[in-house]
């Protein structure tokens, strides 16, 4: 026995869990070591084959689905059968009611008055000014109105 | 110097149109469009129009019905 040998060297370990270099399964009954061996070379050959038949799947996933590009803000809608405000309680369409439950809440109508109420201060200015129309004095003197109790149309 | 708090386009007239043709209790939906750099006052009442399907409503009593009788 030579000492120094590779596979007499406690801390070379192979990766394919045998101990020697070339990656071959060793150590079963005659015979089932070459089949082994053969079936992992077919396998991973075959494993080859398949990545390169299909390289969109190593680089973009989604490149193979027909997806319609995002739009912006002003775009056409791509619904044209549906009026654009579908679900909201204003023009056109059906309103909030016709929403799923899951997405009926409270909270936007919160985020609302939030939102109108943290601007209240500088609208309430702004109606000051001599060229205020009647219509945006109208409108700040509902917000101020309803300032306390929340604005719930 | 002239008062440009409500000269068209300007923050507070977007407020007052948006406002006034999405109706008070979509007072902050109203606010937020207002924020949005539009082009020009022509484009923000397009929008409008679009999703209201009505003239836009808003500014001084002498223009506030532009719908012909």
């Amino acid at each position: 026995m030579r000492p120094d040998a590779p596979q007499n060297n406690p801390a070379n370990v192979s990766g394919t869990g045998g101990a020697g270099q070339s990656g071959n399964y060793t150590g079963f009954a005659y015979g089932e070591n070459s089949a082994l061996n053969n079936s992992r070379v077919e396998g991973n050959a075959a494993v080859a084959s398949v990545n390169a038949a299909a390289p969109s799947s190593q680089g973009d996933p989604y490149a193979d689905m027909n997806m319609s590009p995002l739009g912006t803000f002003m775009d056409p809608t791509n619904n044209p059968s549906e009026p654009i405000t579908a679900g909201v309680d204003f023009g056109p369409g059906p309103g909030s009611e016709a929403l799923p439950n899951a997405f009926k809440s409270d909270a936007r109508q919160d985020e609302n008055v939030k939102i109108a109420m943290s601007y209240l201060p500088d609208l309430s200015l702004a109606a000051q000014s001599p060229n205020a129309p009647d219509s945006y004095k109208r409108f700040v003197n509902y917000l101020i109105q309803n300032s306390n109790g929340g604005i719930n149309g | 110097m002239a008062d440009v708090t409500f000269s068209p386009g300007s923050f507070f007239d977007n407020v007052d149109k948006f406002a006034n043709s999405l109706g008070y209790q979509n007072a902050g939906i109203a606010i937020e469009l207002a924020m949005i750099p539009w082009k020009s006052p022509e484009e923000r009442d397009a929008f409008i129009v679009g999703i209201t399907e009505e003239d836009v409503k808003g500014g001084n009593e002498k223009n506030y019905i532009k719908r012909n009788f």
